[in-house]
């Protein structure tokens, strides 16, 4: 029982971590249509960021996370107003090559520029190590995770549906040519939640590189799991990815752990019965919320 | 009056397709002009050369004596043009009160008084675009347009497809709207006879060009213009979506 839980924190702390990674994807895929497999670029990014800050400038973890967040969603905004702008309106294929090819080249410079061995984050005291809470085990680590990530969530949520700018992205998403003759500037707004997303992504990296382990082929390691994450959420809302999320960490979790030669088999058994039995995901298309 | 618009030897259409060969109006500060002629005259790619969503090839426009040929569509929107396009295009997936707040500019015009002009409004701010009847969505698009705070206000066949009695609330509104402070209105109608006791000034297109213009009042007593043009009396059109 005692296993159990601990099993249920991990899987959820996994699951959160999830989420923030592929929730900028949710984004780009399901509100403005553009397939970027070149996300977990910026989290990988964001995650080299915050080991250099911190291992090598010695600056405290807790001020190196939001640096990782400006850093990726700089690199976002630069990637997006030279490269991926000019694929708005290509097929879905074009879009897959180029992006593809954008995470090989990421993959490359990366080994080039940081080594090939995986990196660790030297983390304070304060996170190592557990706590005892009713006789389960709870890291203090992931603890963090899910009170950051679940912060982030509700952020998300709270901006997509209460803020102006908010209701100015459903309205570019709902109809850009009108939202544009009514003076909502529509490339800007996107580039916006495009640079927001890949923010996301880097500070998920720089939160993930503990537990989900940090080399150059991670923006391809977790690619399959983002797209997990999206297509079984469905991708035009954002409940949708969460709860996706969170089954896919915790599954991850006690797969492995109970059955950890099968564990792989189990999540994309998983996927493919999902996928078959709700087309559009476990969530379906509906309005953006 | 001092001409708020000026449209000058336009010509614009879309991809290769020239629907308005060499297109220039006036319309002066606080008039409300009717356009109308039969379908496929060019009348909506006028309103949409206004917005900026269409191809233009050639002219020049100006707003307020500002030149904005080069503006894109949401910067015009931003210098004073209000459009209430065709299809309404409510923002399905916003509510009423989202479907303007997004798009509000400072001035007169703000969601309280969008709410004193169309009480519904009100009743329904919560609901999503797409819980509404055809006449509270044209309601709301007159409403999103006026919150922009607009010195030329564009609608384009905002009686289309209402109720008789939706179409006269609505346009005992406009009458409300167009006879306040420095906006002028260009409004494109089917629905001829009715827009005449609202309109100052009626142009008539055909083939993209304008075939007769001048004031309304004598239509309103003679409509044997509106015939030979339009090949109707001005009557109403069949309402098909109630409100």
């Amino acid at each position: 029982m005692t296993n159990f839980l601990t099993i249920l924190f991990d899987g959820v702390a996994y699951g959160m971590l999830l989420f923030v990674l592929a929730s900028g994807l949710a984004v780009t895929l399901g509100l403005m249509n553009f397939v970027n497999l070149a996300h977990g670029a910026f989290a990988a990014f964001g995650g080299y960021v915050c080991a250099v800050l911190v291992n090598r400038s010695g600056v405290p973890f807790f001020v190196a996370l939001p640096l990782a967040f400006a850093a990726a969603a700089l690199a976002g905004v630069v990637a997006e107003r030279t490269l991926f702008r000019h694929l708005y309106r290509r097929s879905e294929l074009e879009q897959v090559l180029f992006t593809i090819g954008f995470v090989f080249m990421a993959v490359a410079a990366t080994d080039y520029v940081m080594g090939s061995s995986q990196v660790f984050i030297n983390l304070p005291d304060v996170l190592q190590g557990q706590i005892d809470l009713f006789g389960v085990g709870i890291g203090r680590y992931r603890l963090m995770i899910i009170v950051i990530c679940g912060l982030l969530t509700l952020a998300i949520q709270g901006t997509l549906a209460r803020t102006r700018f908010g209701a100015r992205l459903r309205a570019a998403v709902d109809d850009p040519r009108v939202a544009s003759g009514l003076g909502i500037n529509v490339p800007q707004v996107f580039a916006f939640t495009f640079a927001f997303g890949c923010g996301l992504a880097g500070l998920g990296g720089a939160l993930g590189a503990e537990i989900l382990g940090l080399d150059p082929y991670f923006p391809l390691k977790f690619l399959i799991y983002f797209l997990i994450v999206v297509t079984v959420g469905g991708s035009s809302t954002i409940t949708g990815p969460f709860m996706a999320a969170l089954v896919l960490g915790i599954a991850d979790v006690a797969g492995k752990y109970y059955v950890p030669k099968l564990g792989a088999f189990v999540i994309y058994a998983l996927m493919i019965v999902i996928l078959i039995w709700r087309p559009h995901g476990l969530f379906g298309r509906t309005v953006a919320r | 009056m001092r001409d708020l618009l000026v449209i000058e030897e336009l010509r614009a259409g879309y991809g290769e397709a020239v629907v308005l060969p060499r297109f220039s109006l006036n319309v002066a500060q606080g008039e409300v002009l009717a356009l109308l002629g039969r379908n496929g005259t060019g009348k909506t790619t006028l309103i949409n050369s206004i917005v900026g969503a269409t191809r233009r090839f050639a002219g020049r426009l100006a707003l307020d004596g500002r030149d904005i040929t080069r503006l894109r569509p949401d910067q015009r929107a931003r210098a004073g043009i209000g459009w209430v396009p065709q299809e309404r295009n409510i923002f399905r997936s916003l509510t009423v009160e989202e479907n303007m707040s997004a798009v509000a500019q400072p001035g007169e015009w703000d969601i309280a008084k969008v709410y004193e002009l169309f009480p519904r409004l009100e009743e329904r701010r919560r609901n999503f675009g797409n819980q509404l009847s055809g006449g509270e969505q044209q309601m709301l698009a007159i409403g999103r347009a006026l919150v922009l705070n607009p010195k030329v206000l564009l609608l384009d066949e905002p009686t289309e497809g209402l109720a008789p009695i939706i179409v006269d609330e609505l346009l005992a509104a406009l009458r409300r709207v167009t006879r306040v402070g420095a906006t002028c209105a260009i409004i494109v109608e089917q629905n001829a006879r009715k827009i005449l006791g609202l309109a100052d000034r009626v142009v008539i297109l055909e083939r993209g060009g304008i075939v007769h213009e001048g004031p309304s009042a004598p239509l309103r007593a003679d409509p044997s213009v509106l015939e030979r043009f339009l090949g109707v009396s001005g009557g109403a059109g069949t309402p098909r979506d109630p409100a």
